[in-house]
């Protein structure tokens, strides 16, 4: 199917560049067309370590982790400028890679001429090229410019025509390394404008980013790598919130050597650094613990927890989520503007909340313990699942308390009172 | 064979780039492509004046000699351009090979073509010479250069071979283009472009140059587009041969080391 991309086992060695050993590699190269095959461990460099990855048709996935994680390289590979060292790389349809904006413009001749060769390179025909020029030129926003050697524009008028030539050449797969990042303001509204018009239309998306919020926004999926290996996988933003977690971890750790490192309790749903660790999750309305609840009742979370090593910087976290990922709100201790004072040894936290204006359904809730910096002591995801009733069937996730009026010129048959039925 | 596929299904995309490059080179001049033209004519005019004034070489079947030396340059100096240029071809386009997906191949097939533009805007300098000739009567002129197009192709095809190996290998080695152009040079001298293989008459150096299948390609080329007879047959398969074993070594050296460009640009 159209769109589909699918990685199975793939590696990517790359050679050191020593001088010494590149005859041989040389060598290597014209006997068997590879130019790693029979290096030792120490002269290669593993870029991407046998990762898997499946991206249905029409998914947006994000791929994260630190810089020299093997992102790059591996958006490089699936849009098939390297060639993977191990593995296959199964992509189908046509790619268009955002790795560099107007990489291969040259700067001697017009816009229109580089236009042209753009997209003949992205694999449309001289005609489709031509008839696309004006939308091409209007996105870009560079008027008469076209007519111009590109060595003549702004850096902005170069990016923007650089995207609007790769967007134009109707991709079933978007690849896109960090370069929204590069224009103003605007041209980055515009661009993700783009980017959610095409992805509406169908187009698989997979994009590198360091801006996590973004990756939230824009990706169903994350990938986090590290070291080129698949760390974790998921949601977008529990697989982002497990990446902030392991930062501030890490820039804990530099700070001082005998903090504790992060550690996985369950794989993808689990981890912190376990100073501080969630016992229990539950529910309760009115005081009565409870695991279903009536929409626009009082309910109250509460968090047992129990302390392994006292911290002083602490703050408590909800995420509700529906079962599809569907993020549908989220609170922390930092963002209500509680500052951290005593953590006693073992406890309970409770979040009230005086009416719960939720639809009817079920809930996941994400429950966190962690410091200011996002440093996780224990992020519990799906820690705990709450069932919503009402006797109208909602839509959507909100179902708050309202009422319909009128200036006196629309009359209801018959007025119910209240709408919570 | 595999290239030749890539190349023609590409073949849209090649001829913008050979204008591109074409239009680049002649960007902000102002005699724009009429510098293909004045430089053959430059050529032409300085070697018309140093071998009638200064030297007189006296060579059989070499007369008039600059008339016989432009015949010889024309095709040498598309050959070595090409070879020139195909050593840096790779690196010049790396932002493209590195951030957006192209087939490699087409980049040295780009600059060889591009080379032939060239070499096909000078011949009219060339043809306007041997008129000019003709109707002096110092050399008749040769009706036989009409079938030029098909002693172009062991050119393009040796130029072509040679030019997809080293742009590959000038990827992993820098040295290739100092290497290549003073293999050049040599090659130059040992091919007889500025003499012909019949004014030697030593017994060994007459040999080494017959070995050179440079030689035949040369001679082919020429007897067309000055002598104005047809090479015999023994030449055209030397020549024709050449061509084709030259694109096959290539074009599997460029097959092998495919791979591993992107990475070392």
């Amino acid at each position: 199917m159209k769109g589909h991309v699918r990685l199975d086992g793939v590696s990517k060695v790359y050679r050191r560049l020593a001088r010494r050993g590149r005859l041989q590699s040389l060598k290597g190269a014209l006997l068997h067309g590879d130019l790693v095959r029979g290096l030792k461990a120490s002269e290669g460099f593993v870029a991407v370590d046998h990762v898997d990855l499946d991206v249905a048709p029409g998914e947006a996935v994000a791929l994260i982790g630190p810089n020299g994680s093997g992102k790059s390289t591996l958006l490089k590979l699936i849009s098939g400028i390297l060639k993977p060292t191990r593995g296959t790389v199964d992509v189908d349809g046509r790619v268009t890679a955002l790795i560099e904006l107007g990489a291969g413009f040259h700067p001697e001749i017009t816009g229109r001429e580089n236009v042209l060769i753009n997209g003949m390179l992205l694999g449309l025909t001289r005609p489709e090229v031509e008839a696309k020029l004006d939308e091409i030129v209007r996105f870009a926003d560079i008027g008469e410019f076209i007519d111009q050697p590109v060595k003549t524009y702004s850096s902005g008028m170069f990016v923007r025509l650089g995207f609007a030539v790769s967007v134009a050449a109707d991709p079933d797969i978007l690849l896109i390394d960090e370069v929204l990042a590069v224009g103003d303001a605007a041209f980055t509204r515009r661009s993700l404008d783009q980017i959610a018009r095409m992805r509406r239309e169908g187009v698989t998306l997979i994009i590198v980013s360091h801006d996590l919020d973004l990756v939230a926004h824009l990706a169903d999926r994350a990938v986090y790598l590290r070291h080129g290996r698949v760390i974790a996988k998921g949601l977008a933003d529990t697989t982002a919130a497990r990446y902030r977690s392991d930062v501030a971890g890490d820039e804990a750790a530099d700070r001082s050597a005998a903090a504790s490192s992060v550690r996985v309790v369950e794989e993808g749903t689990r981890w912190g650094t376990g100073d501080v660790e969630i016992l229990d999750v539950g529910f309760s309305s009115c005081g009565v613990p409870m695991r279903v609840v009536p929409s626009g009742t009082d309910c109250t979370v509460h968090i047992a927890y129990k302390v392994n090593h006292p911290v002083s910087d602490f703050g408590f976290g909800l995420a509700w989520h529906k079962p599809d990922g569907t993020v549908v709100g989220g609170h922390n201790t930092f963002l209500d503007g509680l500052v951290p004072g005593r953590l006693g040894e073992r406890g309970e936290v409770r979040c009230h909340y005086p009416a719960l204006d939720l639809a009817p359904g079920d809930y996941v809730l994400d429950v966190a313990i962690h410091a200011r910096e996002g440093l996780a002591y224990d992020y519990w995801c799906q820690a705990a699942r709450l069932r919503v009733t009402s006797a109208v069937e909602w839509p959507g996730v909100w179902a708050p308390e309202h009422r319909w009026e009128s200036d006196g010129s629309v009359f209801f048959e018959a007025d119910t009172g209240s709408s919570r039925g | 064979m595999d290239i030749f596929r890539v190349l023609w299904r590409h073949r849209a995309l090649v001829v913008v780039l050979v204008r591109k490059e074409l239009a680049a080179r002649y960007r902000a001049s102002l005699l724009g492509y009429f510098w293909s033209l004045l430089n053959p004519l430059m050529l032409l005019a300085v070697y018309a004046v140093v071998f009638t004034t200064v030297f007189r070489p006296r060579m059989a079947g070499a007369q008039p000699y600059a008339l016989f030396l432009f015949a010889g340059l024309l095709p040498w100096l598309f050959f070595s351009g090409a070879l020139l240029d195909a050593a840096i071809t790779l690196v010049d386009n790396g932002p493209l090979l590195a951030k957006v997906v192209c087939p490699a191949e087409i980049f040295p097939a780009v600059t060889v073509l591009s080379h032939l533009v060239h070499h096909v805007l000078a011949l009219p300098v060339l043809l306007v010479a041997l008129a000019g000739c003709a109707m002096a009567g110092w050399h008749p002129f040769p009706w036989t250069i009409v079938l030029l197009p098909l002693a172009l192709i062991p050119w393009i095809l040796t130029a072509g071979g040679l030019a997809l190996g080293i742009s590959a290998l000038a990827v992993h080695f820098r040295d290739i283009r100092d290497l290549v152009a003073n293999l050049l040079n040599l090659l130059f001298f040992g091919t007889p472009i500025i003499y012909t293989l019949n004014g030697i008459h030593v017994g060994w150096l007459w040999h080494m140059l017959r070995l050179n299948p440079m030689t035949s390609l040369i001679r082919v080329y020429r007897s067309l587009a000055f002598t104005g007879h047809i090479a015999g047959p023994l030449e055209w398969a030397i020549a024709m041969a050449t061509g084709v074993i030259v694109w096959l070594a290539g074009a599997w050296l460029f097959g092998r080391l495919r791979d591993t460009l992107v990475e070392a640009v």
